[in-house]
């Protein structure tokens, strides 16, 4: 009697099991991409938060990874972005010629690599030399084209120039609005102020009147910006005005600046040294 | 009661252990550990076989759901879960099966108890894996998967069946 129950129990426990077992085949028999899809959003939307905190904790341990990947990309990044710098530069510094044309001076460009501005002989260094077809006694010019210096000397690939501010400097400035004139210098206080001494006392500079280059000068061409009168004073002889002129150009922020080579520097000066020129003016 | 709540507890344990970290861990495509039959391995031996069936096909749904595969986890789990009477029978024997107790290495022995798991976890692995790739052509793959995600369950069901013996001792 007991065994047939056992009996029983166990044929019945089979037969459900393969009924159920039939079911679920049949269900995935019949499963396409579309259930099984469907199934998991729905189960997604009960665990799908769960999920999400779990990959938050994940995402904490690939971090460092993510990190070194940034910045590696960061570098390249930095280096194209470094190109494009240089490239930009080039064209700017091109486009300061663009509108300057031919005449009877030479423009060429270059940046600045050393500069100070703390001494009483001051120089710049900038990055082109004598394969650029820099030569002494070029004129430099800030970006805006205010005066700044002249080439002293230069090597293959460098220049040296002296600046505005330097007590050796010398060159000739004019205020606008009248014809008197003076020579521009500095006097080593100041690096935003040079002296324009020796004016005219009849000049009467006023404040805020420009102060530009005369084409006397070899180095620049006329009418080049110096700065602009600041205060002026009659020396004690009451015969000349010492002009105090605020530089227009930042000599201490330059970055780039423009060279100006006057072409026929080199022709006027021989023409001056002529030797038909000194027989003329030799005394007899 | 108590047995009750803490095989619920084993239950919660072992899907969740499932769904969030198991199958997240993409070890290798050819471990794919699957712990949960852990609750029906742990069932006490003098379970009657209905409430195994019931405790297989419930598993094997909530499975499913959780891993979107439209039946695939019922029917190897409803396959173990009809089949762990006769397998314990066969090992350990029908009348020691008949006293109860929960399934453990102390309790079976260590060997008959890593062989009752291995068994039970290949049977189910092997169905698993077999309805999962549906397909012949790459059986040698397959027969892989089953191999080595076989031997990595077990060992991590044996891990869980220690732990949960010695939260509750002998006394069921």
């Amino acid at each position: 009697m007991h065994k047939l129950f056992e009996f029983i129990r166990s044929v019945y426990v089979a037969v459900l099991f393969i009924v159920l077992e039939l079911v679920a085949v049949s269900y995935y028999a019949r499963s396409t991409y579309y259930t099984e899809a469907r199934l998991l959003t729905r189960s997604n939307q009960l665990i799908g938060g769960v999920h999400t905190l779990f990959a938050g904790v994940r995402h904490y341990f690939s971090l460092g990874h993510e990190n070194r990947l940034l910045a590696e990309r960061l570098a390249r990044l930095e280096e194209r972005l470094a190109q494009y710098e240089e490239a930009s530069t080039d064209e700017r510094l091109a486009g300061y010629l663009q509108d300057i044309g031919e005449s009877k001076y030479r423009f060429s460009t270059a940046c600045v690599v050393a500069n100070t501005v703390n001494r009483a002989e001051n120089l710049i260094t900038l990055d082109r030399g004598r394969i650029d077809s820099i030569v002494p006694e070029m004129g430099v010019l800030s970006p805006d084209g205010a005066m700044v210096g002249y080439v002293v000397d230069c090597s293959d690939r460098y220049a040296v120039a002296m600046s505005v501010l330097n007590t050796s400097f010398r060159a000739s400035g004019r205020i606008v609005g009248s014809d008197y004139y003076g020579s521009i210098y500095w006097d080593g206080r100041d690096q935003n102020v040079v002296t324009l001494g020796d004016v005219s006392k009849y000049a009467d500079p006023q404040p805020g009147q420009e102060v530009v280059t005369t084409g006397f000068s070899q180095y620049f061409p006329a009418d080049v910006l110096i700065g602009w009168v600041e205060s002026a004073e009659l020396n004690e002889t009451r015969t000349a005005y010492t002009v105090r002129v605020r530089l227009a150009a930042e000599i201490s922020r330059l970055n780039e600046v423009i060279l100006v080579e006057n072409r026929d520097l080199y022709e006027i000066r021989d023409l001056q040294q002529s030797d038909q020129i000194e027989q003329h003016t030799r005394p007899e | 009661m108590y047995r009750i709540l803490s095989y619920v507890g084993l239950l919660v344990v072992t899907v969740l252990l499932q769904v969030f970290l198991f199958d997240n861990l993409a070890i290798s495509i050819y471990l794919n550990p699957l712990v949960y039959i852990a609750f029906i391995a742990l069932l006490p031996l003098d379970t009657p076989p209905v409430a195994l069936l019931g405790a297989g096909l419930s598993l094997g749904v909530i499975m499913d759901y959780a891993m979107g595969t439209a039946g695939i986890n019922t029917i190897a789990t409803l396959l173990i879960a009809f089949l762990r009477p006769t397998l314990v029978n066969l090992l350990y024997g029908h009348d020691n099966a008949r006293e109860g107790g929960i399934p453990s290495a102390a309790r079976m022995g260590n060997r008959t108890f890593v062989h009752y798991l291995l068994l039970l976890t290949l049977l189910h692995h092997t169905v698993f894996f077999l309805l999962e790739a549906l397909s012949w052509s790459r059986l040698p793959l397959t027969v892989l998967r089953i191999l080595l995600s076989t031997a990595l369950s077990t060992l991590l069901i044996w891990i869980i069946a220690r732990i949960f013996n010695t939260k509750l001792p002998s006394r069921v």
